[in-house]
């Protein structure tokens, strides 16, 4: 089920009525708030809800055995079994045919042919997000931060259907607490609710579907066709693309939760307005960066090492699982070592300059803006490329055809991507004005500005509904 | 409950849970000062649960009447059955409430503003003759003879082939193939890009009328060689835009098979009037079945037309360049050295990019068959001697 359809409204009305009138009574609420996630995630596959309740029961009794358990010994043995079944999981679905195709490529490199079996597997919606919060709950009671919930609340909290198949990825402390908090049905901050659903949709929609549709597609599928200002205009747009339908599905996802009287965590915060690599991932997918903190970064040692080359490669590593994470594909392998490339030389720079590394003027914060909005756009090329030929080609066509007729290069495409990046200049007052202005207008008021800005997204966006990216990971 | 009223978040324990990124001072040290200014501003009103019901309830019900035309279309669009019946049964008279009460004016003059007037029309006029007439060459039973060197049409650099896509989704991933290995011949031009569009097909001009779109793209682009794709979505017994008084039996039955032949032939005709040559992606094997044997029947009627037309059109098999050794479906296949290659899509009917490059090979020996796109290597080489 898929937020922009008119399922998902139908489904949402009939959810949000019985989940406040429920609230109450939490015996009540969460089975039912349960099953409607479990409806919700059983529209595109019903038989993945088994492994969704399989990965729920497995990670609530493991967890609770290594919260009772004394005997550090046994705690470890513990979370690595659940660690271990999560992985396996994850690694069966998503990486199986990649590792063995790896393999098979490996072996012929030094001349062996051994025949590997291949399976036709279909990736789970959603499994990378709440494998990872699964984890998050089990590590986190080993490390003695969380205390295992029921099983009920658990279920409520991997299952829950605004945040299951494209995250934020949202911690154990963050949402578990305010299932047994009493939330207000007086006090539900609505104009925020509908503020981001609305320019979550018409980002979705309208933005990351014009500019796929009218240039993306068509220059990373053949990009030796296309003249080098077509290419790089391409890039840019899909800088712009992968920006609005990522953050305009979270944007969705926490209005909704909102509405039902949630708090998810902020996932975005204007990504592109970026002064180097490590503040793009301070404000690009926000809950992954932290995960990636808390549960790669530390573990590996993080930057306690006596020596620097440890925290370079404690950085570089966590940022090639980043990669990996997105895709079964070496691509996104390239892509996560670009960045974490880039943190390590930040890093190293900064260690050297000290203080005088940091961009001091408002001339240079713009040059390191400039600076790091294209070092982004160009590791997009090997996230989105479906190869390294591809991306070879599109990086060979920035160079070998200026002056070529640039049919696709229209003021519709340059304006999407000039509303996209200057959406990231936007002061954060602006928004707070127009919700503060439109939850002061009465009820009839907020529905008409909400069914005229449904009409605009409807008439301006194309013809059925494409999936959102991030769906796939 | 507004943000700022949240409880904090609980504090990390010690340094080293810093974030990655957190690991040195932040970048820009004004960036607090600048966000709790811009945070200061009018309060939002909080309101209750039931407000947000209502709120929504109402902004859908008055979105259903301003969207009203647009929705009656998707409902027109449906797959046949139960659900269209009642979706056009609730959309139609919503339609003409929308009309009467002259809701659905905002939506015509936002549609004028971004140039989509007349995008909620439901256009099933095909344009086609409702007897189709005999192909030009009548069927002989016998194919043409491949022409030889000195027949065939010639194209050059100077004087370039130029190349067109079109189709449902499957043709996307092939189209993009076709497009990148015709880059390799400086005597081929792709124009217009790949036309590929999801859910859609030949039986069904109200939701995307193909017929229209070919004559109007084949009138702008001039293309030499149109690569289609279609029939993925046409395997139901359904069809609109008929012809008055005709009527279909069954899927693949007698009157259905004529009816798609005529669609599928008129189409070939358009292109082939504009001068162009049609090179038709025939539908491959899918992992289910049924689907397999619905797929087989689309493309008889498919072949069937493409060899009336000899010199004029070509049908390149997919279904059995992508069996497996059993000769059913396979997602991976060997490629030349034998090694298994991905070549189909998870879901079962898609392709790969690997399976899409595999068609274009196919694709580029046709129209090597068909026209001269080498010969002009020669000349230029006697040139460059001299």
């Amino acid at each position: 089920m898929l937020f922009p359809t008119a399922t998902f409204a139908i489904f949402f009305l009939l959810v949000l009525p019985l989940s406040w009138l429920t609230m109450p009574w939490p015996h009540r609420w969460r089975p039912s708030i349960v099953a409607a996630s479990y409806v919700f995630y059983s529209w595109w596959d019903w038989r993945f809800i088994f492994l969704l309740a399989g990965c729920t029961l497995w990670n609530q009794v493991l967890a609770v055995r290594i919260w009772r358990t004394q005997d550090q010994t046994r705690r470890k043995a513990l979370v690595f079994l659940a660690l271990s079944g999560n992985l396996a999981v994850l690694g069966y679905f998503k990486y199986y045919d990649f590792f063995v195709n790896s393999t098979d490529d490996l072996l012929s490199v030094v001349g062996l042919d051994v025949p590997l079996g291949l399976r036709s597997i279909v990736l789970p919606v959603g499994i990378s997000f709440y494998t990872f919060m699964a984890i998050s709950y089990v590590v986190d009671a080993y490390r003695g931060e969380f205390q295992p919930t029921t099983l009920e609340k658990f279920a409520v909290y991997l299952s829950f259907f605004p945040h299951l198949v494209a995250g934020p990825i949202v911690r154990p402390a963050e949402l578990i607490p305010q299932f047994d908090t009493p939330r207000n049905p007086r006090r539900v901050d609505t104009s925020r609710a509908f503020y981001l659903i609305a320019t979550g949709l018409f980002k979705k929609v309208v933005i990351a579907n014009y500019l796929a549709s009218s240039i993306v597609d068509d220059v990373f599928g053949a990009p030796g066709q296309h003249s080098s200002l077509e290419i790089l205009i391409a890039v840019y747009a899909y800088a712009v693309q992968i920006y609005a339908d990522f953050s305009g599905y979270t944007d969705i996802a926490i209005g909704v939760a909102l509405l039902l009287g949630f708090n998810f965590p902020q996932n975005f915060d204007s990504p592109y307005a970026a002064v180097s690599v490590q503040d793009f991932w301070r404000r690009w997918h926000m809950t992954l960066s932290r995960w990636l903190r808390d549960y790669v970064y530390i573990p590996l040692g993080g930057n306690r090492g006596r020596r620097p080359i440890l925290t370079y490669r404690n950085l570089l590593l966590t940022m090639l699982i980043g990669g990996l994470w997105h895709g079964a594909a070496w691509t996104f392998v390239v892509w996560g070592g670009l960045h974490g490339t880039a943190l390590v030389w930040e890093r190293f720079w900064r260690e050297r300059r000290g203080p005088d590394a940091e961009p001091a003027s408002a001339w240079h914060r713009w040059r390191a803006r400039l600076l790091t909005f294209h070092f982004v756009c160009l590791a997009w090329i090997f996230f989105r490329a479906d190869s390294f030929g591809a991306a070879w080609d599109m990086i060979q066509g920035l160079l070998t055809g200026w002056g070529e007729s640039s049919p696709l290069v229209t003021t519709g495409v340059l304006l999407a991507i000039a509303a996209g990046i200057a959406s990231q200049y936007l002061p954060a007052r602006i928004p707070r004005l127009v919700m503060a202005r439109f939850s002061r207008l009465p009820v009839l008021g907020q529905a008409t500005v909400l069914a005229l800005a449904l009409m605009v997204t409807s008439v301006m966006g194309p013809e059925g509904v494409a999936p959102f990216i991030y769906f796939q990971f | 409950m507004p943000d700022d009223q949240l409880p904090p978040l609980p504090p990390l324990p010690d340094e080293e849970t810093r974030t990655i990124e957190q690991a040195v001072p932040p970048a820009v040290e004004d960036a607090p000062r600048r966000r709790a200014r811009d945070e200061q501003g009018p309060r939002r009103r909080l309101w209750s649960a039931g407000h947000a019901l209502i709120v929504s309830m109402l902004a859908l019900a008055f979105g259903l009447l301003l969207n009203a035309p647009g929705i009656h279309k998707s409902a027109y669009n449906k797959s046949d059955g139960w659900q269209r019946d009642i979706a056009l049964a609730i959309t139609g008279p919503l339609a003409d409430v929308s009309h009467a009460l002259l809701l659905d004016r905002p939506r015509k003059a936002v549609q004028a503003a971004v140039g989509r007037s007349g995008a909620d029309d439901i256009d099933t006029d095909i344009g086609l003759a409702a007897t189709p007439p005999p192909a030009t060459a009548p069927p002989t039973g016998k194919a043409k003879p491949t022409p030889n060197s000195r027949d065939k049409p010639a194209f050059s650099p100077d004087r370039k082939l130029r190349l067109w896509v079109a189709g449902d989704s499957l043709v996307i991933t092939p189209g993009f193939a076709v497009i990148r290995a015709s880059g390799a011949s400086p005597a081929i031009e792709a124009v217009g890009g790949v036309d590929g569009r999801i859910a859609t097909g030949l039986t069904r001009p109200d939701v995307f009328n193909w017929f229209d779109e070919i004559r109007s793209r084949v009138k702008e682009l001039r293309p030499k060689v149109v690569v289609l794709g279609f029939g993925a979505n046409d395997d139901k017994a359904y069809m609109t835009g008929l012809p008055k008084g005709t009527s279909i039996d069954a899927f693949g039955g007698s009157l259905w098979r004529r009816e798609y032949a005529r669609r599928v032939g008129g189409l070939m005709d358009v292109i082939n009037r504009a001068g162009g040559f049609v090179v038709w992606i025939g539908l491959p094997q899918t992992k289910s079945s049924e689907q397999t044997q619905r797929f087989d029947v689309v493309n008889a009627v498919v072949q069937k037309e493409a060899q009336k037309r000899p010199g004029r059109a070509a049908f390149v098999d997919t279904y059995t360049m992508f069996a497996g050794e059993n000769g059913g479906y396979a997602q991976f296949l060997p490629d030349g050295s034998g090694r298994l290659r991905k070549l189909r899509a998870d879901d079962g009917v898609h392709f790969e990019r690997e399976g899409g490059d595999m068609i274009a090979r196919e694709v580029l020996k046709v129209m090597n068959k068909r026209f001269d796109l080498t010969s002009w290597r020669k000349t230029a080489g006697t040139r460059e001697r001299r």
